[in-house]
């Protein structure tokens, strides 16, 4: 039976290795605190990212960075119009065997990686798209009949440009719904800027230092699982997703925002990624239980894409963020 | 069993005692205001309450009523026993660790992370105190409550609702005084006009007893008792009047015998009426004009032809003081009796009957050819017609059979209660008294027929003279 000093002892190594991750995250990435420590939070919870972005935010070197730091193999793929599936999951290709004979082998593709860069995903063609969707959620690809495993921990962070929509295939609302987190990159401030030119003009990279391994990576999701939650607890976040509901029918908890501009609210997955985020949330940060805090916190990037809004927030400017933080203003923690 | 549950359950049963402990003290305070509340609100109504409510038990009863729906309706349920850890949890900045582990006792969790969570909570909460960090804070009405209580006190020091029940219990005593000033103005204004100076005294008086009652909002007991000394005083002040009017006569006759006398004072007067003879003769004359004064110069065996100046006029004075004497003596008599119904008001005495107040002189003389109410059941004749066999009046016998009792319910009936004067042993009713009665009653009811104003005086010496003629004991 585990005793409870073990469960300190791994709480307290979870959390000194996310500080050592930030702190190590820190010396090649400027700022994104919070984003780092989002991804960070979507690995250790098996989930996905979709990161929404202008070029040239340090997107890709953020996420070689983390895999450098966490001992996983990082590949990228810069999605365009032209993009084959094959591309993505890996063919089999004729090559001769040792004793000269002709066969079909299997040649990886990029998508066999611990983390997954993928590039402007909207701007490939929706089949090429749900090659790589079908790997997110089958942790696997088929080809040629045959099923290959991908690495354990998998890891996707999916990138848009929200500038260039022109001629791109957005994402369809079933498919987006299948990211864990959708995270938003802000532009950097002035002090940042300096610093990003300190640290990319004046010197050489930093050389980064493994923090965790993927069997640490693993072994912190079950530590995820294990976070005792409260039902108080629980019953907030499920009012808070309740709450995205614009039917009245449906729930008590339905708002006013939400009745005016939502179309569709979230689907349980988004209750989902919100309980294990707020459980990995406190986790990392050595608490024992969950907060209301954490499930306030993680609900932002838990929802802001699963939220269908009509024509008239479209109208009116009204994006899922606002909605979300309205819901957080009027949902009460206890009833 | 874990230590730090034992710690964590020991500290947790302490803190839903005490904030039970406050919910409840929360609840008997608002209880209590909204009793006193009641108390208040219920001041004005206490009238309509059974007698044997008194004022002090309104509050508890309004507590009694109101505690099972306070107590039920604001019970400890689960809820509280949630929102009482969660604000254990933000006071002290536990991050829900409280309340996890609350849930995770209940559940009898023995995983390690829950055990984590259950030691975790146990050392954050090995110091708490509730009573210094969770301290009571009063409601508004749990503040209000001693101030309203001392509102609610002196309102019912002050007598707020026994105002309104003296206005319910004495409106009996506030009547009697308005009614006893309205007597006392007419009394006045019979007095002024006929001369009476005792009896315009004694308005003035009752005037004064009757505008302070009023006032003063006196209790009825003090009335009475005011009005019984009052009473005395006016019969003192009629036993005291001029005695000496011997003549029988009503109070018209008696009026009409001083509008005479000024009449007989102005033929003294003349220049023509200097010489002796001279006057004898023009007196005689006039006399025969004046009926009431003639009859007055036959009782007294008088011959107004052998009278000389000064003679008749001293006569005339000494007839007009006796008369309003007379007259004086018996407008205290009725206001003597006025006194005594009035004090017997209240008392529901079905069996007496209302006196006719004497102050009231507008029923002496009504308008002309106007009908005012018959307000008496004349053992008579009605006015005007002559019946056949017309008999005498009957023969008064003092004792009960003179007692007029009236019917309630029959239209305006007003009687003469008469009593005699307290004496020794003894108490007799005159009976020239009764006589002026029967005399007064039919003059009242004269006055209310439809007759001229030209032949009123006829008819009325008309039936004088049949009573000056039939009346046996008349002197």
């Amino acid at each position: 039976m585990e005793e409870v000093a073990e469960i300190e002892q791994r709480m307290e190594r979870a959390r000194r290795s996310f500080d050592e991750l930030r702190a190590e995250m820190a010396r090649v990435i400027v700022g994104h605190e919070e984003l780092i420590e989002q991804v960070f939070i979507a690995l250790v919870c098996g989930g996905h990212c979709l990161l929404e972005g202008v070029p040239g935010l340090g997107k890709t070197l953020m996420v070689r960075s983390l895999g450098e730091i966490l001992s996983l193999s990082f590949s990228r793929i810069q999605f365009t119009p032209d993009l084959m599936p094959a591309d993505i999951t890996g063919t089999n290709v004729l090559t001769d065997d040792p004793s000269g004979r002709k066969i079909f082998e299997f040649q990886r593709g990029p998508v066999f990686a611990h983390i997954l860069l993928a590039d402007e995903i909207n701007r490939a063609t929706p089949k090429t798209q749900s090659a790589l969707l079908e790997a997110m959620q089958e942790q696997s690809v088929t080809v040629g009949g045959k099923v290959h495993r991908l690495e354990n921990p998998f890891m996707v962070l999916a990138t848009q440009n929200p500038i260039e929509m022109e001629g791109t295939y957005p994402l369809p609302e079933a498919q987006v719904d299948r990211f864990f987190f959708k995270l938003l990159l802000q532009y950097p401030s002035r002090q940042e800027l300096a610093r990003i030119a300190d640290l990319t003009t004046a010197a050489a990279p930093a050389a980064l230092h493994e923090i965790v391994d993927a069997a640490g990576i693993l072994q912190m999701r079950q530590w995820v699982r294990d976070v005792p939650l409260a039902e108080l607890v629980k019953d907030y976040a499920v009012r808070l997703v309740l709450g995205t509901h614009p039917q009245r029918g449906s729930s008590d908890e339905a708002l006013k925002v939400a009745q005016k501009f939502v179309l569709y609210g979230s689907s349980p997955r988004g209750l989902q990624s919100l309980i294990l985020a707020a459980k990995a949330r406190s986790l990392l940060a050595g608490r024992p239980n969950v907060s209301f805090e954490d499930i306030r916190i993680m609900l932002p990037p838990s929802l802001r894409h699963r939220l269908i809004l009509n024509l008239e927030a479209d109208a009116e400017g009204v994006s899922a963020e606002k909605i979300i933080n309205e819901v957080l203003e009027q949902v009460p923690e206890v009833p | 069993m874990n230590p730090e549950a034992e710690i964590l359950r020991k500290k947790l049963s302490e803190l839903f005692n005490w904030e039970r402990r406050k919910r409840n003290e929360q609840i008997l305070a608002d209880m209590f205001f909204y009793a006193l509340l009641g108390a208040v609100l219920a001041l004005p109504f206490h009238p309509l309450l059974p007698p044997a409510i008194s004022r002090y038990l309104i509050p508890i009863l309004v507590f009694l009523l109101l505690a099972p729906v306070f107590f039920i309706r604001r019970r400890w349920r689960l809820e509280d026993t949630a929102r009482t850890i969660v604000r254990v949890d933000k006071t002290l900045r536990l991050d829900e660790r409280t309340i996890t582990a609350w849930e995770l006792l209940q559940r009898n969790e023995t995983r390690a992370a829950a055990r984590w969570v259950l030691k975790e909570a146990g050392e954050k909460l090995a110091t708490f105190d509730p009573r210094s960090l969770l301290r009571r804070n009063w409601s508004w009405q749990a503040r209000l409550a001693l101030p309203f209580l001392v509102v609610w006190l002196g309102l019912v020091w002050l007598g707020v609702g026994l105002q309104l029940e003296s206005a319910v219990e004495f409106s009996t005593p506030k009547a009697l005084a308005q009614k006893l000033r309205e007597f006392s103005r007419d009394l006045q204004d019979k007095a002024k006009t006929e001369g009476l100076q005792e009896s315009l005294r004694m308005g003035r008086e009752l005037e004064q007893l009757a505008q302070k009652s009023i006032e003063a909002k006196a209790d009825d007991e003090k009335l009475k008792n005011e009005l019984a000394a009052m009473k005395k005083k006016v019969e003192t002040t009629g036993q005291s009047a001029d005695q000496t009017w011997s003549g029988a006569g009503s109070r018209q006759d008696l009026r009409d015998l001083k509008a005479e006398l000024e009449a007989a004072r102005d033929i003294l007067n003349m220049p023509a009426a200097k010489g002796t003879e001279e006057l004898g003769k023009q007196w005689l004359d006039q006399l025969a004009t004046l009926p009431q004064l003639k009859r007055q110069f036959d009782l007294q065996n008088q011959k107004g032809g052998d009278l000389g100046h000064n003679d008749l006029k001293s006569f005339l004075d000494k007839l007009e003081k006796q008369a309003t004497g007379e007259l004086d003596r018996r407008t205290l008599l009725e206001a003597q009796q006025f006194l005594d119904q009035l004090m017997k008001e209240g008392q529901k005495d079905r069996g007496e009957s209302d006196v006719q107040m004497a102050g009231q002189a507008k029923e002496d003389l009504p308008e002309e050819g106007e009908k005012t109410n018959n307000r008496s059941n004349l053992p008579g004749k009605e006015p005007g017609k002559k019946a056949e066999g017309e008999s005498p009046l009957p023969n008064f016998q003092a004792g009960a059979a003179a007692h007029i009792k009236g019917l309630l319910g029959e239209g305006n009936s007003r009687n003469l209660e008469l009593k005699g004067k307290p004496s020794a042993a003894k108490s007799e009713v005159s009976q020239d008294e009764v006589i002026a009665s029967y005399r007064r009653q039919a003059e009242a009811e004269l006055n209310t027929e439809r007759v001229p104003e030209g032949l009123r005086e006829t008819i009325k010496n008309y039936f004088l003279s049949l009573g000056i003629g039939n009346a046996p004991n008349e002197p």
